[in-house]
């Protein structure tokens, strides 16, 4: 009786931990992005637009790289330097009367080990920004502080 | 009436009272098989009645021997034990059972359990816990620095009418732990500024975290005073200290912080308390009675 009674216990016991193995898997992707990056969308009044024949690149990226060109885009992700404490990108309308725009970020480097499965990386904390405004009417950033959420935090509003 | 029905109305009467001294006659002579008396009979008592009783009956206090049959009865039903029952010790080995696993960090820690009724049970429980790890294809080092923990709680034994070397119980704990980590070979490209190789470490970076913890555990008698318990735990952060450089992978006696599950095994040696005063066996059936 006692025995049964033993045996039936591991049995049990070897049941939940069985459970519990296959239930405590824990998510290993990263629901984000792999490094803090701003997101900026092309906004007129609250509503999203697209521009076309657009070209986005950043002062003094190598081999004058662009981020996008001459393409659609209702939004586009603007990454910032990690050497430097300032960066500016140029928004190219092609084929437009209008001419280029330019919006210069300056920003606080903030390192931030945000998870084991996203691991270690650079948040920005936006002190500044100055813009022109050939088409943009303004520039908001409502919440200065850019992490790997994968969100937009920077709102361009167009004229 | 005419003359000739009175008549036979009396004749009838005088023939009644006449015929009643031969029924009562008749009814004199019946036999009648008379039954005997059960006076001499043995009454016997139901099996494993206690002797006193017994002698309380025959000396006629039934009340009193009722009472203390009822008394009886309930201590078979819920066996009383003293108030301090026993003190456990408990090793809990599981998280270095599962570094064979390959789990990146463990912790160890030792708990003493007041069985209180074999019913009610307070834990204190003292860990230590590390971690390290450097995962495949990704950018960082994370070592958590051997540190403290505690958790304070209770059981609640539900198999309370059987000995104390079995048992099922739901518990709750509140734990606490301060601790550092180190996060470094960090190692960031931003490919469209061409950056790359950029390394800085973090290092020494402390917290402190509180959380809940209610489990469910099994304790299995192995032999002499010593057990086997297993453990099944759902845990939730009350507070954590905020960082401004990020939140720790790994938290001492919570474990990582991505996952609610946890599970302990722990080997116990227990010290009994009040022996004198556990309830006995009685019968072949493992029921108990209360003891002097």
């Amino acid at each position: 009786m006692r025995l049964g009674r033993k045996y039936g216990a591991l049995v049990a016991m070897v049941a939940v931990v069985a459970v519990v193995a296959v239930t405590s898997c824990s998510n290993d992707n990263c629901m984000g992005n792999s490094s803090g990056i701003p997101l900026a969308a092309f906004m007129e009044g609250n509503n999203k637009v697209t521009l076309t024949s657009l070209t986005v690149y950043g002062i003094g990226a190598p081999n004058d790289s662009a981020i996008i060109r001459n393409s659609s885009a209702s939004q586009v992700y603007m990454p910032l330097r990690i050497t430097e404490t300032t960066c500016s990108y140029v928004l190219d309308y092609n084929g437009t009367e209008v001419g280029n725009d330019t919006i210069t970020f300056n920003y606080e480097i903030i390192p931030y080990f945000e998870s084991r499965e996203c691991g270690a990386m650079y948040n920005f904390n936006i002190t500044s920004w100055e813009y022109t405004q050939n088409a943009i009417d303004s520039v908001a950033i409502p919440n200065p502080m850019i992490t790997n959420s994968d969100v937009v935090t920077i709102n361009i509003y167009m004229q | 009436m005419t003359t000739a029905r009175l008549h036979r109305i009396v004749m009838c009467l005088i023939a009644l009272i006449l015929a009643l001294p031969l029924l009562a006659q008749e009814q004199h002579d019946r036999k009648v098989t008379p039954v005997k008396p059960a006076t001499n009979k043995v009454l016997t008592p139901p099996k494993g009645t206690d002797e006193k009783i017994i002698q309380q009956y025959l000396t006629g206090d039934t009340a009193q021997a009722r009472a203390q049959e009822r008394k009886d009865s309930l201590a078979r039903i819920y066996p009383h034990y003293p108030k301090l029952t026993e003190l456990s010790l408990g090793l809990n080995f599981g998280d270095l059972l599962m570094m064979a696993f390959g789990q990146k960090y463990t912790s160890i820690d030792l708990s003493a359990t007041l069985n209180m009724w074999n019913r009610f049970q307070p834990v204190l429980v003292v860990g230590l816990g590390r971690a390290k790890d450097t995962p495949q294809d990704m950018n960082f080092t994370y070592t958590g620095k051997l540190s403290p923990y505690f958790k304070l709680g209770a059981n609640y034994n539900f198999l309370f009418k059987n000995e104390p070397r079995y048992q099922l119980y739901a518990g709750v704990r509140l734990g606490y732990t301060t601790f550092k980590y180190d996060i470094t070979d960090v190692n960031i490209n931003n490919p469209y500024w061409g950056e790359t190789g950029i390394n800085y470490e973090m290092r020494g970076v402390n917290s402190n975290a509180l959380w809940g913890e209610f489990l469910a555990g099994l304790k299995v008698g192995l032999f002499s005073n010593f057990a086997l318990g297993w453990e099944v735990k759902f845990h939730g952060m009350f507070k954590e200290k905020k960082n401004g450089n990020g939140k720790p992978w790994y938290i001492p006696g919570y474990g990582t912080r991505n996952g609610n599950w946890a599970f302990g095994i722990s080997l116990y040696y227990t010290i009994p308390l009040n022996h004198d005063r556990w309830p006995v066996k009685d019968d072949k059936k493992g029921n108990v009675k209360k003891g002097n």
